[in-house]
């Protein structure tokens, strides 16, 4: 069942686990009863620094705050998904959170926490433009859910000029 | 931020169910084991709603079934945050089985009409004329359903809006005027609108008159009874026709409730109104009979591909009524059946939607999303569905039963919207726009429509790369006059089970070419009135 799912990423993604050589059980699930475990928390907190990268605060401290805010947001908005989109989602930061897989699918070679902005970016933009079906599902996947959560919150809409709900 | 609405603006759910609406489901107390009823409708929303007012006005005892939760106005705070969880299909996040097309559908009382943007269009002639010719829909004429849609037109409040348009609109205006290209304006299904934006995201002061404020209080004034937060699982089917339905209790992102028990509903008729991804999905769970093969092919969704423009000027697109003008220009210059046409209009935005839309990440998109008031969008609604290289998507069930869409974006289609992407480049910058760039992972913002379409005309159009949205899902469930076209006759019976009926938006044969609503409630109306009259022998209508 596990195997079959993870296959639904696509024929690249099911080609790439088996170059990385690892079976489903040396993988870390991404999601647990649809929250975000340790593992997924990694990596989205590195998309978020490279996705949000001119979005965020500068200071240290501000943008570590800002970080776990996104992280408790992202953590309602895949709450809400259905069991199939929250199932891909686990298996998707499950290879994301194995080395080979991140070199595979994401082409980082630093792991997320050690990664640089510049290291994710240049890994994110050629994930776009790969010819590779499920290179481009992964980062449209992580790209998007990181938008959805951040600009969700009023705290955003300041970057964007967006004055809120008209009063009624 | 606290809402206010509760004390100013009546709320009608509200105050049905303090007059004793009968509700189950999720906060309103658990759902009976077995119910029988004379009709048991599947949906909630544009064909479920019409369906359920005629039928209760002919007498008839009618159980409506509903996935998603029952909100109104006192809960609309125009807040993404809150409608895309709790409105939508998969939090506004259903897509395509290769991920390429998003695809946003209402999941909640009045689905889709809940949180449409309210354009109200008749099904165009030349698409009736089309399935007349090649679906055996002979009676599906002009002149034949002229007084179905102005019946629904009546009851729905249906009219020219004339209030001005707001900028992101008027963009669509001046670009075409100065093109020498026709635009006009959008019908609106809306009674004392505020003008405010946020139809998307529901209504909150109830002016839009989607089902949920209309014929969904009319049908539980009148007894009807609601069951929401149900999931319809499967149809019962023996001896040649549909024995009951067998529904589940579900939480807000779907998962069965633990520990629930399923409910059994007994009826007399069954009527699947679920939309055009769920109805068929419904059928193929169920096994009903499918001797040609039919059932969830032919699945259109107009995909939509999107330009955004900067102007000097603010444009503010969130704010105003959404879409209020059109131009058909490009579904005229070719043949229904030739390359693909295109409908454009000018679409709301706001935080989420523009932010998961646009495309790029890190200062890059720093930078254009602040440039949002100053942001104006068109899109391009495909009509798919009408020449042999566009035969839509195929509905699929994932190993839980839930149903996934198969679309793939061939060349045809992607053809199309490469000259979608020149149209719409040419209008803005014809209406003076600083910078255009169409949604496409490998566009750039171009600064002049030389440059522009240059650039359009190089980009690989391929999927994944193009960004591709769609709100319209039609088909899966096709009306034919030939049992070999279709799943349902031309009355909405299904073909091979007499008890059965499809009345919603995946009864076309192709897509409408135009936004579906009011397609849908004027075949609707035909239909449920037909479906009265055979079932109790009294001719009932929508408005006297």
């Amino acid at each position: 069942m596990e195997r079959r799912s993870l296959l639904k990423l696509g024929v690249g993604a099911a080609a790439l686990l088996a170059l990385a050589g690892g079976g489903v059980a040396l993988f870390q699930p991404g999601l647990a009863a649809g929250r975000l475990t340790d593992s997924g928390k990694r990596v989205f907190e590195a998309v978020a620094r490279a996705v949000l990268d001119g979005s965020l605060p500068r200071a240290a401290s501000e943008q570590r705050a800002a970080l776990s805010a996104q992280l408790k947001r992202l953590d309602d908005v895949i709450l809400a998904f259905p069991a199939a989109v929250q199932a891909e989602l686990s298996q998707l930061l499950a290879i994301l959170s194995n080395g080979a897989g991140r070199r595979l699918l994401a082409g980082l070679s630093t792991d997320w926490p050690d990664a640089s902005v510049a290291e994710i970016q240049a890994a994110f933009d050629d994930m776009r433009l790969s010819g590779l079906a499920a290179r481009q599902q992964a980062y449209h996947a992580l790209r998007d859910l990181t938008n959805a959560a951040f600009y969700a919150d009023a705290s955003a809409w300041r970057l964007m000029g967006y004055p809120g709900p008209r009063p009624i | 931020m606290t809402s206010t609405t509760a004390s100013t603006i009546p709320d009608p759910i509200r105050s049905g169910l303090q007059r004793g609406w009968r509700v189950r489901g999720g906060a309103h107390g658990p759902l009976p084991a077995r119910i029988t009823c004379d009709v048991a409708i599947i949906g909630s929303g544009a064909g479920a709603g019409i369906t359920a007012e005629l039928l209760t006005h002919a007498g008839l005892q009618v159980v409506l079934v509903e996935e998603g939760p029952l909100k109104s106005s006192s809960d609309f705070r125009q807040l993404e945050s809150e409608a895309y969880p709790s409105l939508y299909q998969e939090s506004a996040g259903r897509k395509t089985a290769d991920k390429a097309i998003t695809i946003l559908q209402g999941r909640c009382v009045g689905g889709s009409t809940t949180v449409n943007w309210t354009s109200s269009f008749r099904t165009p002639p030349t698409t009736l004329e089309h399935w007349q010719q090649h679906f055996g829909l002979t009676d599906y004429t002009e002149a034949a359903l002229a007084p179905w849609f102005a019946q629904a037109e009546q009851r729905l409040n249906i009219g020219p809006w004339l209030t001005p348009a707001n900028r992101n609109n008027e963009v669509l205006r001046a670009g075409a005027r100065r093109l020498g290209i026709s635009a006009a304006g959008i019908q609106r299904n809306v009674k004392g609108c505020w003008n405010l934006g946020s139809c998307g995201m529901g209504c909150p002061t109830n002016a839009k008159q989607s089902m949920l404020v209309t014929t969904i209080p009319t049908a539980l004034d009148r007894g009807a009874t609601l069951l929401v937060e149900t999931r319809a699982d499967a149809f019962v089917v023996g001896h040649g026709q549909v024995q009951a339905l067998v529904c589940t209790p579900v939480a807000g992102n779907g998962a069965p409730v633990h520990g629930a028990a399923p409910t059994r509903i007994v009826a007399r008729h069954f009527v699947v109104a679920g939309g055009a991804i769920n109805s068929p999905a419904l059928l193929m769970r169920s096994g009903v009979p499918d001797p040609h093969r039919l059932l969830g092919k032919r699945t259109f969704l107009h995909p939509v591909v999107i330009s955004a423009a900067t102007f000097d000027e603010r444009v503010e697109a969130w704010s105003g009524a959404p879409q209020t003008l059109y131009s058909d220009h490009f579904l005229h210059s070719q043949p229904i059946d030739g390359p693909m046409g295109y409908k454009l209009e000018a679409p709301p935005m706001h935080p989420v939607i523009v932010s998961t839309t646009l495309t790029g990440h890190g200062q890059a998109q720093a930078d254009l999303l602040k440039q949002f008031p100053q942001t104006q969008g068109l899109l391009a609604l495909l009509r798919d569905g009408f020449h042999a290289d566009s035969p839509g998507g195929t509905v699929q069930l994932r190993d839980d039963g839930s149903p996934v869409l198969d679309y793939p974006l061939n060349d045809y289609v992607m053809d199309g919207a490469r000259r979608a992407f020149l149209s719409m480049a040419e209008i803005q910058f014809a209406a003076g726009a600083r910078q255009v760039s169409p949604v496409h992972e490998m566009a750039r913002q171009y600064t002049s429509w030389a440059q522009a379409r240059e650039a359009i005309q190089a980009l690989p159009m391929k999927p994944l790369l193009t960004r591709v949205v769609s709100a319209h899902v039609m088909g899966g469930c096709a009306m034919a006059g030939h049992e070999r076209q279709g799943v349902v006759r031309p009355d909405g019976v299904h073909w091979q089970l007499a008890n059965l009926s499809v009345h919603d938006g995946s009864l076309f044969p192709t897509s409408i070419g135009a936004n579906p609503q009011l397609s849908v409630y004027g075949v609707a109306n035909r239909l449920a009135t037909g479906l009265a009259m055979s079932l109790t022998g009294r001719d009932v209508q929508l408005v006297a």
